[in-house]
């Protein structure tokens, strides 16, 4: 069981660092990556706390389809044309 | 069965030596392929920890997470190339 707690604690630690790193951000592509990573701890996070139904949810819209649709977003608003 | 929560650790912990190449990425490329490497770490501890639990469903989630982590990743490439 400890083992277990060990895991949940180095998630979370993963989940915290990747949220910091989506509001700090400057470049806004780079701020969508760090969404996408945040989406996948968060899905893994899930399947700790025994919960597979809202893990297959969370990995489908949160790890994939929020930063397609802020990629298409950003293509159709144009900002992030420095590259 | 203890020794597949071990490999999960490994495996969490090189994922979040992982992210400071998301912090100190020069280009927007070096963070694209290390959250595409993220997607992928996540996905092998997730099947570690399936074979602690003796549970089958949450090699769903690995599936989902290994196929549309790389459509993902395709689709950030596309917009990099200016052709999305």
């Amino acid at each position: 069981m400890n083992s277990i707690v060990i895991l949940n604690s180095l998630i979370l630690i993963g989940i915290i660092i990747s949220a910091i790193l989506t509001v700090k951000f400057d470049n806004l592509l780079s701020s969508i990556i760090a969404l996408g990573i945040t989406g996948a701890f968060v899905a893994l996070e899930f399947i700790l706390l025994h919960a597979p139904d809202v893990a297959i949810a969370e990995a489908a819209v949160g790890a994939v389809l929020s930063p397609v649709i802020f990629i298409i977003t950003l293509k159709k608003v144009k900002e992030g044309k420095e590259r | 069965m203890i020794e597949f929560v071990y490999v999960g650790i490994f495996y969490a912990i090189l994922a979040i030596i992982l992210l400071f190449r998301v912090l100190k990425g020069p280009s927007v490329v070096d963070r694209a392929v290390a959250g595409d490497s993220i997607d992928i770490l996540t996905a092998v501890a997730l099947i570690s920890f399936a074979v602690f639990s003796n549970r089958s469903i949450y090699l769903d989630i690995a599936l989902v997470i290994a196929i549309l982590g790389f459509i993902g990743t395709v689709l950030i490439a596309r917009y990099l190339e200016g052709r999305l």
